[in-house]
């Protein structure tokens, strides 16, 4: 019973959110949810305003309008600092991380681990970075490195790790896959199922048809800074999908997949 | 397995070599300096002249290190020359009136701290760049000193004004035969210790301490350090403080060195910290720079200047130098890059 009163309470509910650039709505009175161990795709072509929701989301926007709350109490979030005490990691599509610092520099960039005197505990972080960034990826060298001099998928993996060292909860990844290799993409989709089977709610944006209906449990859909449709994976076809996206509504005559009779 | 092991290791050292090459590089030009110049002149390699470039390299050793934390952070202070000259009038002016010279002089290095935040506020909170920021603070602090001063020289600040320029360690002075005293060593001049003492405490602050840390990650990429929590402004404001307090100091040294303040020292001084900054590695893209590079460049400054005088090369012949130094610095730093 526990348990299941549990499961009922989302990780995180975005409530009527707006924000405005003058004129330009950009979100309009849009609503989210996500519950522990779920993966929900948030998708919209550009400019359909879920990379703004997601920024209110972790904190680097703040909105004009619309409640956020976490584990049902009201949160304010207003700085990237504010979501980090919620429990809201984010894997930015640029990754965000500092060209010149080394891989352990940018784990802990802002949080950095301190000895008894303040000063920085550069063999701790370390000894840290590396557990983490062996466990994401056996073979990764050049800790000490500045990144700019790392692979792409050595670049991403500093990311990630950065977002699941420090006791996530909510993860927005942002186009996680798209510079990615083969191998590297079926690393990271791995990565997402063992996540949200420790029960963590992951928010994925993303183009990719394929990782959307491979990933997902869940899809949101933006058009025009509405929330035009929100699906479990199993009642959509791709064609469905699509038809959100781009005409912001389900094709005429739709009934939901998995209730089709054949 | 063991080739590849042994590749590793090579690659290691390849690439700790090139992330300071170009303070070897620098260091190197130092030592030719030094050499050619000891060629050309026999007094250039002697202990008296060896302090003397200590205490000339002095006062820009202190403005770079200031001038190195605001360009890691991707800006730039051009009010350092300006901010010195009214610091050391507003502290000669301090001691004309009666206060005693240490809280005088701490008050001058409030007013530099307190230009210096201006600074960092115009900066983060008006978002105007740092260029136009301080160039602006450069007028502002300019015309400060001298409507303060009626821009005439306040002298006879006495002695105790003149210790901190003037006064050495370990100077040891004896009574020679004919009854005059004779220096057996000079000293170490003060504000040379100051220079270390300041330069230790920065070196420290950067590579040991969180703020050291936020002003590398702020430079390298702003947006993501304000992703990550990194509080940019409160950074940015600490590091333009900072330069601003050292203007501020090495205002006081410079004056005290004179025993007189003057409202027009310090013109181009920035340009020199900028050039001692660059000659050792800083970039002005931000995230690169040591204050152990900006000490090579400022020494490599002060023996060329020194040098060249001993030569009897004109003053404008030296800024000639200089000025293709900073640019062959700057493209020899562009090859490692490109590398």
């Amino acid at each position: 019973m526990a348990t299941a009163s549990q499961t009922n309470t989302p990780l995180v509910e975005m409530i009527d959110i707006e924000k405005h650039f003058g004129g330009v709505r950009a979100v309009n009175g849009v609503s989210l949810d996500l519950f522990p161990g779920e993966v929900v795709g948030v998708l919209g072509h550009n400019g359909a305003g879920k990379s703004c929701l997601m920024r209110i989301l972790s904190g680097a926007m703040i909105p004009n309008e619309g409640r956020i709350k976490v584990g049902g109490e009201d949160k304010t979030i207003h700085t990237p600092h504010d979501a980090r005490d919620c429990g809201i990691e984010t894997i930015y599509q640029s990754l965000a991380l500092a060209d010149h610092l080394d891989a352990p520099a940018n784990l802990f960039l802002g949080r950095e681990l301190k000895t008894r005197f303040g000063n920085l505990d550069e063999k701790r972080m370390m000894e840290e970075a590396a557990k983490v960034l062996h466990r994401l990826n056996p073979n990764f060298k050049n800790l000490s490195d500045p990144v700019s001099s790392l692979s792409g998928g050595q670049r991403q993996v500093i990311a990630i790790a950065r977002a699941i060292y420090f006791n996530v909860k909510i993860l927005i990844m942002d186009e996680p896959t798209a510079a990615l290799g083969p191998s590297e993409t079926a690393m990271v989709g791995e990565l997402i199922r063992h996540l949200s089977s420790e029960g963590i709610g992951i928010l994925l944006v993303s183009h990719d048809m394929h990782d959307v209906f491979e990933l997902c449990d869940r899809i949101m859909v933006m058009n025009k800074g509405h929330m035009v449709g929100a699906h479990p994976i199993d009642e959509v076809s791709k064609d469905d999908v699509l038809s959100l996206i781009i005409k912001g509504g389900l094709p005429d005559g739709w009934t939901p997949r998995n209730k089709q009779l054949n | 397995m063991a080739h590849i092991e042994k590749a590793q290791v090579g690659a290691l050292r390849f690439n700790i070599s090139a992330g300071t090459f170009h303070k070897f590089s620098a260091l190197l030009t130092l030592v030719i300096l030094v050499v050619v110049f000891s060629f050309g002149n026999a007094a250039f390699l002697s202990v008296n002249n060896g302090l003397t470039i200590l205490l000339q390299t002095s006062v820009i050793g202190l403005l770079g290190i200031g001038m190195t934390m605001v360009i890691i952070t991707g800006g730039i202070d051009l009010s350092v020359g300006s901010v010195l000259a009214l610091s050391g009038t507003v502290t000669g002016m301090m001691v004309k009136s009666g206060l005693p010279v240490v809280p005088a002089m701490l008050l001058g290095v409030l007013t530099g701290a307190a230009c210096g935040l201006f600074n960092g506020f115009v900066i983060t909170k008006m978002r105007i760049t740092p260029f136009v920021a301080t160039l602006g603070m450069m007028l502002i602090a300019r015309g400060f000193a001298l409507q303060l001063t009626g821009a005439a020289p306040i002298s006879r600040l006495g002695d105790a004004f003149g210790v901190l320029g003037n006064g050495a360690l370990f100077r040891i002075v004896e009574q020679g035969n004919n009854g005059f005293p004779r220096v057996v060593f000079p000293g170490i001049p003060y504000p040379a210790i100051l220079l270390v003492v300041v330069a230790v405490i920065a070196a420290y602050l950067l590579n040991r301490r969180q703020i050291g840390r936020h002003i590398y990650a702020v430079g390298s990429n702003e947006e993501a350090a304000r992703l990550a929590g990194v509080e940019v402004h409160r950074t940015k404001l600490i590091a333009y403080s900072l330069s601003g307090a050292l203007a501020g100091l090495s205002g006081i040294v410079l004056m005290s060195r004179l025993i007189t303040a003057q409202p027009n020292e310090g013109v181009m001084y920035e340009l020199d910290a900028i050039a001692a900054a660059v000659i050792g590695g800083a970039s002005l893209m931000g995230g690169v720079g040591s204050i152990s590079g900006t000490m090579i460049g400022g020494f490599i400054i002060g023996v060329l200047r020194n040098g060249l005088n001993m030569g009897g090369v004109s003053s404008f012949i030296q800024q000639i130098v200089i000025g293709f130094v900073v640019i062959g610095a700057v493209y020899i730093d562009q090859i490692r890059n490109r590398r």
